[in-house]
């Protein structure tokens, strides 16, 4: 697979694993634990035989030994469908030139999808542009070339929805990849409800340095999204913005972990695969 | 180019002083920086003052600087400032009735003044004509007028002339070419000489020969006691030449006697006493207005003066080889009358031998050296420098230039707003 520019980032996080949350709902064989028991040579237990249970799974030769039946209990394994949601609004743009924060962003999809498919999980991709452009959860080989050319292909530009992509995306775990400065009360809403229908939402806020510390020179700020809003940047308004800028912050975690949501926050600075073992690592821990 | 009014030129140029400091210390809107987090600034002004070092727009600044000065210089009153003679000349020229020779004066005038020097010729005769530069030929080619001369216009205008001639040098000598006759001089002429701060370079001409006529006398003097007597003061008497006699009364035998070797008789009788009243008098181009008597004369002879009515005053007829006159002005005893210049020429007409009145008399030498002033010091340009306002040629540029300044100026501020440089 040619993987480009990415390939480093691909080398950094190989052997990363992505366990889910819960059990999967899933029959086909995975590396995720899934809710079904049955016909896997992984032992797990024994359960007393109960009426109805298959009698195939009854343990005979315990019956020989203690007259008692005892169901014989395995571990199965399913995959886990993943979609990333990229934002790609004209916020994601930024800091010009370097667009860190849409650099950013590509790679953690990327990274994550890899992981995700290196567990033989379908992974899929959604990218909140206008039009948006979107790629089912898919297994095989060729699905992150796609996304890495789609990604690629696009420019942050507009202010592109990302909630309807939340509400449609055909994933059990969906990884929202945003700078929240767009609809993101939308976005909470249909998180939740997916997290409410046993959905696994990640929320990755990538957040540039530039926004927190604001450069001296930056005296009149310019929103993307929203050119009449012209705003002065002098001494006493920086400390004002860092004020509303933190408790707006603030406001996104609470309202996050309220509605079920991982919500991950990504720095500029932060490389890539140690925010993408970051995420990974964090949900191992959640799941173990 | 120096300026009148420097004070307005200076009010410009702190006007353009004021347009550097307002181009530097501005108001201006920073560069735009993209910043997605921007929603979270609380909103104020976008505008900022700060001291730059370099102003926001050089041409507009250049541009508003320019207007000022260039409207201020046109109403600072810009003059160019020439290149200074020492001594600039001021001709006057008789042309009037009493010049002799008009061709011969401008010869005699053009003698006086050194090639390339600041010149103003005047010709005069009752109205001065100013001819600016070197006009030399068109003076020349002016004819002899037959107007009676006046100093005292002549002097008026010799001064106005002189305003604009002290701007280009130090000094202006004023020169008279004329054989300066009595009628030319009245009673203004010594204000007007007053006029001139330096002395004056009288220049005698001839008097004009037909008119320069033979010497008279009175036969006998008139005592100063009487009226007529200051008007007369200065004639020799005798009984040679052209001679007139004055006689109060009736005509004796010696009257007789004088009419008949050709003399001339005056009968201006004094001892009648009538009602004296406000009276115009004119003898030929003379004319006064006094206080004085008519008397009764004969209706017949030739008239010589009359009342401002148009009534004969004066008549005189031809007896022989003699004349008789008869005059009838009852002058008053007492009172300054004799002593007016005026009335004193009238006297003198009227006293004249018939057929010379009316004729011009030179000047006598007192007059001429009141004339010429105490001094010879020419009078400087400082003293003769007008006070009143002389319009600048340059302000009319100027201002039109500061016109369209304006107007280029309104062009580059409807360009748009310049974006100030980060």
């Amino acid at each position: 697979m040619a993987a480009g520019p990415y390939g480093a980032l691909l080398d950094a996080v190989r052997g990363v694993r992505w366990p889910a949350a819960r059990r999967v709902n899933g029959a086909t064989l995975g590396a995720h634990p899934s809710q079904l028991r049955g016909n896997s040579s992984e032992f797990s237990e024994y359960r007393p035989y109960r009426q109805g249970d298959d009698p195939r799974r009854v343990d005979w030769r315990l019956l020989a030994r203690s007259e008692r039946a005892y169901v014989r209990l395995t571990t199965d394994k399913a995959t886990f469908r993943t979609s990333m949601i990229v934002d790609a609004s004209a916020s994601m743009a930024f800091p010009q030139p370097g667009l860190d924060k849409w650099r950013l962003a590509r790679e953690l999809a990327v990274a994550l999808a890899a992981v995700a498919h290196a567990e033989a999980d379908p992974v899929g991709l959604a990218i909140a542009s206008e039009p948006p452009t979107v790629f089912v959860p898919r297994a095989r080989r060729s699905v992150l070339l796609e996304m890495m050319r789609a990604l690629d292909a696009t420019t942050p530009d507009g202010s592109a929805p990302i909630a309807p992509l939340v509400s449609s995306a055909r994933a059990a775990r969906i990884v929202v990849i945003t700078d929240l400065l767009g609809d993101a009360d939308a976005i909470l809403a249909a998180a939740r409800l997916r997290v409410a229908a046993k959905g696994e939402v990640i929320l990755v806020h990538i957040v540039a340095t530039e926004e927190i510390t604001p450069p001296e020179q930056a005296l009149l700020a310019v929103d993307p999204e929203h050119p009449s809003v012209r705003r002065l940047l002098d001494g006493a308004m920086r400390n004002k913005y860092r004020e509303q800028f933190t408790r707006w912050l603030d406001e996104m975690v609470a309202s996050s972990r309220a509605a079920g949501i991982r919500y991950i926050r990504v720095l500029t600075d932060e490389p890539a695969p140690h925010a993408v073992r970051r995420v990974a690592g964090e949900t191992a821990r959640r799941g173990a | 180019m120096t300026f009148l009014a420097p004070w307005a030129f200076a009010i410009g140029v702190l006007g353009a002083v004021g347009v550097v400091l307002f181009h530097l210390v501005a108001r201006t809107r920073p560069a735009a920086y993209v910043l997605p987090t921007a929603r979270f600034i609380p909103d104020q002004r976008s505008l900022v003052s700060r001291i730059a070092s370099r102003p926001r727009d050089l041409l507009l600044m250049l541009l508003r600087a320019l207007l000022l000065l260039v409207a201020s210089a046109a109403f600072a009153r810009p003059v160019l400032t020439p290149s200074r003679g020492t001594v600039g000349h001021i001709v006057l020229v008789d042309r009037s009735r009493a010049a002799a020779d008009v061709a011969e004066e401008v010869t005699k005038a053009r003698s006086l003044v050194p090639a390339g020097a600041p010149l103003v010729l005047i010709a005069f005769d009752s109205t001065p004509i100013v001819l600016r530069g070197s006009s030399w030929d068109s003076l020349a080619a002016l004819k002899r007028s037959d107007a009676a001369g006046s100093l005292t216009a002549a002097l008026v205008a010799a001064r106005r002339a002189s305003a604009a001639l002290s701007e280009l040098v130090d000094s202006v000598q004023l020169h008279v070419v004329s054989p300066v006759s009595r009628s030319e001089l009245d009673e203004g002429t010594t204000l007007a000489r007053r006029l001139w701060p330096g002395a004056i370079d009288m220049q005698r001409a001839a008097l004009r020969v037909d008119s320069a006529a033979p010497a008279w006398r009175m036969s006998r003097p008139i005592p100063l006691s009487d009226p007529l007597g200051p008007s007369v003061a200065t004639m020799t008497s005798g009984a040679r030449g052209h001679v007139s006699q004055l006689t109060r009364g009736s005509l004796t035998a010696g009257d007789s006697a004088l009419i008949r070797d050709g003399g001339t008789v005056v009968r201006w009788d004094s001892t009648v006493t009538t009602r004296m009243a406000a009276e115009g008098l004119a003898v030929g181009d003379d004319v006064i207005v006094a206080t004085l008597g008519r008397l009764s004369i004969p209706s017949r002879g030739r008239v010589v003066a009359r009342w401002a009515d148009g009534t004969p005053a004066a008549v005189e007829e031809q007896v022989g080889s003699g004349c008789v006159r008869s005059v009838g002005v009852m002058v008053p005893a007492a009172g300054d009358l004799p002593l007016h210049p005026p009335f004193q020429r009238i006297v003198r007409g009227l006293l004249a031998p018939c057929g010379l009145v009316g004729a011009e008399v030179a000047s006598d030498s007192i007059v001429i050296a009141a004339m010429v002033g105490g001094s010879h010091v020419m009078a400087s340009a400082r003293e003769l420098r007008a006070r009143v306002d002389y319009p600048s040629p340059l302000a009319r540029w100027l201002l039109l230039a500061a016109l369209l300044l304006a107007l280029a100026e309104l062009a580059l501020r409807r360009r748009g707003p310049v974006e100030a440089a980060a």
